[in-house]
């Protein structure tokens, strides 16, 4: 990588234009790095049953709500932080972090019209739009209904009104523990128990907000749905929480996106997101992770400890994950899918790239229990920089899961020499009707297909990302088209300067 | 505030800790005291839980007085025999093989409770130096006779430059709750080529584990071929390592698992330096309840470049209840490598079964005809014809003793 220094003395003839674009490629590209002051209502520093109760206050939340939390918060006292990801980081200090941090604006507000404007324009410039699009003349987009979430509070979400027309409840968790107990206390926790893991147990005890989606028996929802987290204040823990219900015979696409600001010190995030797909139901979850990864030198970035599962409860249902994992310096995530309904279908597409001294230990586990129930895994790892990139799934199908079908495809790509790819796929076949397949391959880029690009007049970098490209396509084809092309510029992104 | 739970300490690992203090190996003992034995939590132990699996553990072995018969008899084979960890006197050494014995374990430190309960419990070592080709196969009979008991041997193996061997290992005895845990190390030196073959033919009532390391020179060629049909509990590891350019391993390995057997085929291999090659290939047939694991592990270090590696794993299941438990695993620091695993499992191929049976084959025929076919691929490659006969006996003896 060159410095500015390094560069020789401009000649004259050469465009300015060129130079700057070429320079623009050293500095740091995490281009969402900002911080924005907002002023924020902070809880103490520290965990502790003072905080589970201040955090459960502060959301004004029922009885049952908080003796749940307390009982995940004492649980949670008698784990121990998982070491089997091939990952390693200092521990973080949990007393030395805040675990409620909200931008301070009117209570409740009603409309846009109340919301800090500096928290609008942070909005605008992630390039996420909290201002229902007014359709222009001749111009018809599809609309997407946004639940953006700072920090602890979700601030807004778009286009409720009109998802409630089809009965679609979209809102913050908070405001559906208030307003829909019934549906929160039959669902949450029915797909990731309290006590699954270190992780989700402490997101039980002190998860701050996140969305909830409820999607009414039959109705195919009118448009994406997609939520957006933001970290923002130093030295704070985010917790989400996301529960998708999908009634029979419904449909829903869903989209997460995340940032967060360049920081020298590490942040938590420790998310639990659940799906439930009852009969002919399908859920569509697609992210695209960009936390910030860390400096080139490996400090600071996101610890990105994520537990994420679907539940095909119903017969003939279908959850489909769909992810793009650039960003966070420390990743740990397994979105899964519990196959129980007789027919029942899981996905999973993924794409891992990890550049500088990023870590990543992601894949998935689907487990087969019902008749007939099939999976497909295709994941495709890209390490480049000092980073190490781990696929780590899970495959099994139980005694009674006659039929049970499993495709799985990793591929790793390495570019550099100082990086390491892995591959630990797990697979259970307990009963003999079970068909499973797993491939997995490691590879370079051969000199051959950059030899064959660059004679075709690209730049090494351009050859490379076309390259990338056409190797994570099975993958990209999966993500909804606005996605797609963020994606594809978010792939050349990463991967900038890494060749070589 | 937090609080940790201490370990709880079962039968089994009470009377190892006993075992390991009264031969002085203090801090074995202090190791189990503190971790007890590996469970589903550690991650080379996942499907193998001794925790759970192995629920006692007998008395250390004492000499052995009577001998059963030996297990497998290969024709014009050399034979050794050690017998309750004790190496037995044997007749004399083929032309270029030196015949010796040294104290204490052969493996290299690992952290691997198997290894370390051999390191501290193998009082003394069989050594085989191959000086030159040797011709008749060797065959090192290792067994444990008489009343339940718990033994340790090891087994150590230089073959020098150039030379050429086929070693074979048969692990038997009395059917008793024996617990064996056996270890080999093999070194080859540059271009030498050996086939390691070993038999688990062991009593049902029997745990048995081995440890086999291997370290391979500049073209050293090595061909391993791993048999469990025997124990109720069977666990073999296998440990190569590539250090020289050139070097090239096919480890092959067969699990043949029946109702209530749990057995386990563990390779963690290493390609260290460029320019090295493997071919493991792995096969699992299970019937009844029984449940075979293999677990594969390629490590490419950050200078091994050139490596081609392609690790695989075939499982069969011959019943409903079976399962086949498999985790292959790369894990490659250096880029410019082609290795890849596969695991593939399901049962066996209806239309073939169909083809058979519509010429007139009985259905258990077919089957068999069509396991044996699953398997040629495994014991081909063995030229000694005598020994791939033998082979092909203890097979077929799995396959018909339903």
């Amino acid at each position: 990588m060159a410095d500015y220094d390094d560069i020789p003395t401009l000649k004259e003839n050469i465009d300015r234009a060129t130079v700057d674009s070429v320079l623009a490629l050293d500095v740091d590209k995490y281009k969402y790095g900002f911080e924005t002051a907002i002023e924020s209502d902070m809880a103490p520093k520290g965990l502790s049953e003072d905080t589970v109760r201040f955090i459960s206050a502060k959301k004004n939340e029922p009885q049952w709500m908080l003796d749940w939390r307390l009982e995940a918060y004492r649980r949670w006292l008698t784990m121990t932080e998982p070491t089997w990801a091939k990952v390693h980081y200092p521990k973080l200090d949990l007393q030395d972090m805040y675990f409620y941090a909200a931008p301070k604006s009117s209570p409740a507000p009603k409309s846009l019209d109340e919301v800090d404007p500096a928290l609008i324009a942070m909005y605008d410039k992630l390039g996420v739009p909290l201002r229902e699009r007014e359709i222009l003349a001749g111009v018809e987009r599809p609309n997407v209904a946004v639940d953006a979430v700072m920090d602890s509070v979700s601030v807004v979400t778009t286009f409720r009104e009109e998802l409630s027309k089809v009965g679609i409840i979209f809102c913050s968790i908070s405001e559906a523990i208030r307003e829909y107990p019934e549906l929160v206390q039959k669902y949450l926790a029915s797909v990731v128990p309290v006590s699954d893991n270190y992780y989700a147990t402490l997101n039980s005890a002190v998860f701050t907000d996140g969305s909830f989606v409820y999607i009414p028996k039959g109705v195919r929802c009118p448009m994406e749905l997609s939520t957006y987290f933001r970290i923002n204040e130093k030295k704070t823990g985010q917790f989400e929480r996301t529960l998708i219900i999908a009634e029979a015979d419904s449909y829903v696409s869903y989209l997460e996106g995340c940032t967060a600001p360049m920081r020298d010190e590490n942040q938590l995030h420790a998310a639990v997101v659940e799906l439930v797909a009852l009969e002919n139901a399908e859920i569509k979850y697609s992210t695209v992770q960009n936390w910030y990864p860390g400096d080139k030198d490996g400090k600071g970035g996101i610890y990105n400890f994520v537990t994420k599962r679907g539940d095909c409860r119903g017969d003939n249902s279908k959850i489909s994950w769909t992810q793009v994992e650039t960003g966070s310096a420390i990743t740990w995530k397994y979105p899964s899918c519990i196959l129980r309904g007789d027919g029942s279908r899981g996905e999973f597409y993924s794409i891992a790239i990890s550049n500088g001294y990023q870590q990543v230990d992601s894949g998935t586990k689907m487990i087969h229990l019902g008749k007939n129930t099939s999976s497909r895994i295709i994941a495709k790892g890209i390490a480049a920089g000092f980073s190490d990139n781990t696929y780590r799934g899970q495959v099994s199908a139980h005694a009674k899961a006659k039929g049970a079908r499993n495709f799985t495809q990793c591929d790793s790509l390495l570019i550099g020499d100082k990086c390491g790819a892995h591959t630990v796929p797990y697979i259970e076949s307990r009963n003999g009707t079970a068909v499973f397949e797993h491939e997995a391959t490691t590879s370079k880029i051969s000199d051959d297909q950059m030899f064959y690009c660059q004679q075709r007049g690209l730049s090494e970098e351009e050859a490379v990302a076309l390259i990338v490209n056409g190797f994570v396509r099975d993958v990209l084809q999966h993500l909804p088209m606005e996605f797609m092309v963020e994606t594809q510029k978010l792939i050349s992104i990463s991967l900038e300067g890494s060749v070589g | 505030m937090r609080q940790t739970m201490p370990v709880r300490l079962g039968a089994a690992e009470d009377t190892l800790i006993a075992q390991l203090k009264s031969v002085g190996a203090d801090a074995t003992a202090e190791r189990i005291t503190v971790a007890g034995l590996p469970t589903r939590r550690v991650e080379s132990y996942h499907y193998t839980d001794l925790k759970t699996l192995l629920r006692a553990v007998p008395p250390l072995a004492q000499a052995a007085n009577e001998a059963s018969a030996p297990a497998l008899r290969v024709p014009g084979a050399y034979q050794l025999m050690i017998a309750n960890g004790v190496i037995q006197s044997a007749s004399t050494a083929p032309a270029g093989i030196i015949v010796g014995k040294a104290d204490g374990g052969v493996l290299s430190t690992r952290d691997d409770i198997l290894v370390h309960l051999n390191g501290a419990l193998a009082k003394d070592s069989l050594t085989l130096t191959l000086e030159s080709s040797v011709d008749p196969v060797i065959q090192i009979d290792r067994r444990i006779e008489g009343e339940a008991a718990h033994a340790a041997d090891s087994l150590k193996v230089f073959v020098a430059d150039g030379a050429s061997a086929t070693i074979l290992e048969t692990f038997s005895g009395s059917d008793a709750a024996h617990v064996g845990n056996h270890a080999t190390y093999v070194a080859l030196g540059k271009n030498a080529v050996l086939t390691h073959i070993t038999v688990d033919l062991s009593a049902r009532a029997t745990s048995h584990f081995a440890t086999n390391e291997y370290h391979l020179a500049e073209g050293a060629k090595l061909r391993t071929l791993v048999i469990h049909a025997g124990a109720g509990l069977s666990r073999t590891q296998l440990f190569p390592r590539y250090e020289g350019a050139g070097a090239h391993g096919d480890i092959t390995g067969l699990n043949l698992v029946s109702d209530g057997q749990h057995a386990d085929i563990t390779m963690d291999a290493t390609h260290a330096v460029p320019g090295t090659s493997s071919q493991p290939l792995f096969k699992s047939i299970a019937r009844g309840r029984g449940k075979a694991v293999v677990q594969g592990k390629l490590v490419v270090a950050r200078d091994a470049q050139k490596t081609d590696a392609k690790f695989m794993h075939q499982g069969l299941m011959l019943s409903d209840e079976a399962e086949i438990l498999s985790k292959p695993e790369l894990e490659i620091y250096a880029d410019d490598v082609v290795c890849g695993h596969g695991s593939t499992c399901g049962k066996l191929d209806e239309d073939s079964l169909f083809y058979l049976m519509s010429r007139g084959i009985p259905q258990e025929e077919a089957e068999t005809m069509l396991v044996r076919g699953f398997l040629e691929e495994l014991v081909d490659p063995i030229e000694d014809a005598a020994l791939a006969e033998a082979l092909h006996g203890v097979i077929d003896g799995w396959l018909l003793g339903k």
